[in-house]
């Protein structure tokens, strides 16, 4: 449900949503999570030399190191990792006004699914080179006919990089250059508060969820391939410039599905990030923003119009890890502005307003002991303007069980408590509870049938585990 | 603007086309002999212990300065598995593994020869208290004076390591591990000799050690 909306705020075409639907399924939103055992394996240490307490794919200083070095530090090892996740999930209130259950968007509820699993290619290949690649099967991945109807298993295409790395290094200087080419905006980075690898860490297949999000907040996984490069300075400066295209032709191989529902971005798409970070004893600090521009055509056909994109975030990442306690925060705000290519579309069709802000705020802190017990409390905001036509289908609004958005507006707050374990470092158990206070612009009767935002509300339980 | 950004990408094709070119002098391959100790030091060691061995965060011993004998014993130690304490072998089983004696014997001579960084100085009281138990032990309980193996300011001799200027949290990591496992079998005479160390008694002469900074 949130990528259908997603996706309709990214691409503005209804007629291709069911085929975007499929795509979104095919992993573009299904959440990011990666431990890599086969990085363990070659450097032959514990997957908390990494992760901040064990609680992957958070990165310790030691872990950016590793990533901004190339995925190089080590000796070659079997390059190979596999994860799997098996979860449920439970929504407070799945029926309609009705009283029907939704099967729809909440098809599994209350029933624990295998969920999805993953195969990695990661490691060094020479001393300068390394690379992550990943494949997902999806157990759930679209339905076999759209909007109707169980739902069939697909592998596709996941976060896909390449990294070249060199380090010049000696007492009082130290510069990492590299360059890189992936296909997810932002995949790159090493702090987890920008959105590849941003919480949620893992989360609710089934289950409502903001009816939009920027852009750079995932809009362009998987859609796009990109090469950039970067330069990290004595631990405290980092810059990178990157530029992102659609990925077909040559580069469809890193894209889920055919490319009928490709994002179709126009030229090239800059993405650049800049960040500043400090140690001090056991507190490690980066505030940093990042930005992306991009015209993307309004469906796949290179005439068409192109909605021009503008995104801009700040970030900033906190930790303190001394055995045998970890702390984490982070912080992303993520401002994005689009202007609709189609003038005509506008206040006819499609959109109300010719412009569109959406503002994005996450936050989220995290404790960990002993690298085995954990507790997390997240928030994260969505407001943006109000466009009865774009967020409700008409203007004005018509009152639709479970999804109508009588506000018509993409603000939509929720509070996210977790508790996880891992037992063993390979493995991961967690509970999450999503407590929505707003959703689609309002506490109660948001979808005009006497909806509240809180009747969204979900339970989730996971296991999590790679090798 | 367009043609910056496609300079960009084309720096990172290039960059990625040349990748399979050897390394040696700034590789971070641990598995790879011909690799100096010297490199790895700095390419690999430096990522938790600083490049000149005088690691920030506390969880990371320091190493500037640190005596060679007990450097290359330790990482021998690593390799063969006898430390086991958990918060050192899961970092350094791994990087140990596959290092010749030769990079031990690099990577050791190139961080004792680090000039170490003064530390934190601790409250005057705790330090003279720290000082006193360091230089006569505690005769009452059986405590041995600390000066007498790792010298009179803590600079270490051979084997037994140098104190001065660690950090406190890692020593006290240390001590406990040392009075409380057979972690560290190499470090088996210190177990009576830290049994009567108070909790107090270890921040005192660890805030104390913490704090010197010889010339």
């Amino acid at each position: 449900m949130i990528t259908k909306f997603v996706w309709r705020h990214i691409l503005k075409v209804r007629e291709i949503l069911p085929a975007l639907a499929t795509l979104v399924l095919l992993g573009v939103w299904s959440f990011p999570s990666y431990a890599l055992p086969a990085f363990a394996r070659q450097t032959g240490q514990n997957c908390l030399a990494c992760h901040a307490g064990g609680q992957f794919p958070e990165l310790t200083q030691y872990g950016r190191l590793f990533k901004l070095t190339g995925y190089t530090l080590g000796s070659r090892s079997i390059p190979l990792s596999v994860m799997a996740v098996i979860d449920y999930t439970n929504v407070r209130n799945p029926k309609d006004s009705a009283g029907v259950k939704d099967t729809t968007d909440f098809y599994k509820n209350g029933q624990p699914m295998f969920d999805f699993a993953s195969v990695f290619l990661a490691g060094k290949i020479t001393d300068n080179l390394g690379v992550f690649a990943q494949a997902t099967y999806a157990n759930y991945d679209h339905q076999k006919t759209p909007g109707v109807g169980p739902y069939e298993g697909y592998l596709t295409p996941d976060n896909t990089e390449l990294r070249y790395a060199d380090r010049f290094i000696s007492p009082g200087n130290d510069l990492i250059v590299g360059a890189f080419a992936n296909n997810n905006p932002s995949m790159q980075d090493v702090w987890n508060s920008t959105p590849a690898w941003g919480y949620p860490y893992i989360g609710p297949k089934f289950a409502l969820g903001a009816p939009a999000s920027p852009l750079l907040d995932g809009g362009l996984a998987q859609n796009a391939v990109g090469a950039g490069v970067y330069a990290y300075w004595n631990k405290s400066v980092y810059g990178e410039l990157s530029m992102y295209k659609t990925a077909n032709g040559p580069f469809g191989f890193l894209h889920p599905g055919g490319n009928a529902g490709i994002a179709r971005i126009k030229d090239g798409a800059p993405y650049w990030r800049l960040a500043y970070t400090k140690e001090f004893g056991p507190h490690n600090l980066m505030i940093g923003t990042s930005g992306l521009v991009a015209d993307i055509h309004e469906g796949n056909d290179v005439t068409l119009p192109t909605d021009h994109y503008k995104d801009y975030g700040l970030d900033a990442q906190y930790q303190y890890i001394l055995d045998p306690h970890t702390v984490t925060a982070h912080i992303s705000y993520i401002h994005e502005n689009v202007r609709w290519g189609n003038p005509a579309l506008v206040g006819t069709a499609g959109a109300d307003n010719a412009n569109e802000t959406l503002k994005e705020l996450k936050m989220k802190v995290a404790y960990v002991y002993n690298a085995k017990y954990g507790g997390s409390l997240a928030y994260q905001q969505l407001t943006g303007s109000t466009d009865a036509t774009f967020y409700a289908g008409s203007n004005p609004p018509v009152p639709t069980d479970i999804s109508g958005n009588m506000a018509g507006s993409p603000d939509t707050t929720v509070w996210v408590p977790e508790v996880f374990w891992t037992p063993v470092q390979y493995l991961r158990v967690g509970a999450q509870y999503w407590h929505y206070t707003k959703f689609n612009g309002a506490s109660s009767n948001y979808d005009g049938l006497g909806r509240s935002a809180s009747a969204n509300d979900t339970l989730f339980f996971y296991v999590w585990g790679a090798y | 603007m367009k043609t910056a950004l496609y300079t960009t990408l084309t720096l990172a094709i290039a960059s990625l086309a040349i990748g399979g070119c050897s390394n040696l002098e700034r590789s971070r391959d641990l598995g790879n002999p011909q690799v100096q100790g010297k490199t790895l030091a700095m390419q690999v060691c430096s990522n938790c212990h600083s490049v000149d061995g005088n690691s920030i965060n506390p969880n990371f011993p320091k190493l500037a300065g640190q005596q060679e004998d007990y450097l290359v014993a330790q990482l021998t130690y690593f390799r063969s598995h006898n430390r086991s304490d958990p918060e050192g072998s899961e970092y350094m089983w791994g990087i140990a593994r596959k290092l010749t004696d030769e990079q031990i014997k690099g990577l050791a001579t190139y961080f004792s020869q680090q000039k170490d960084a003064p530390n934190v100085t601790g409250d005057p009281a705790l330090v003279a208290e720290g000082k006193a138990l360091f230089e006569n032990g505690n005769p009452k309980e059986e405590v041995a004076a600390c000066a007498g193996c790792h010298g009179a300011q803590g600079m270490g001799n051979g084997t037994f390591p140098r104190l001065a200027g660690q950090h406190k949290d890692y020593m006290i990591k240390q001590l406990h591990i040392l009075s409380q496992t057979d972690q560290r079998p190499a470090g088996a005479m210190m177990k009576p000799l830290v049994h009567g160390l108070t909790p107090s008694d270890m921040i005192a002469v660890t805030t104390y050690l913490q704090g010197i900074s010889p010339q």
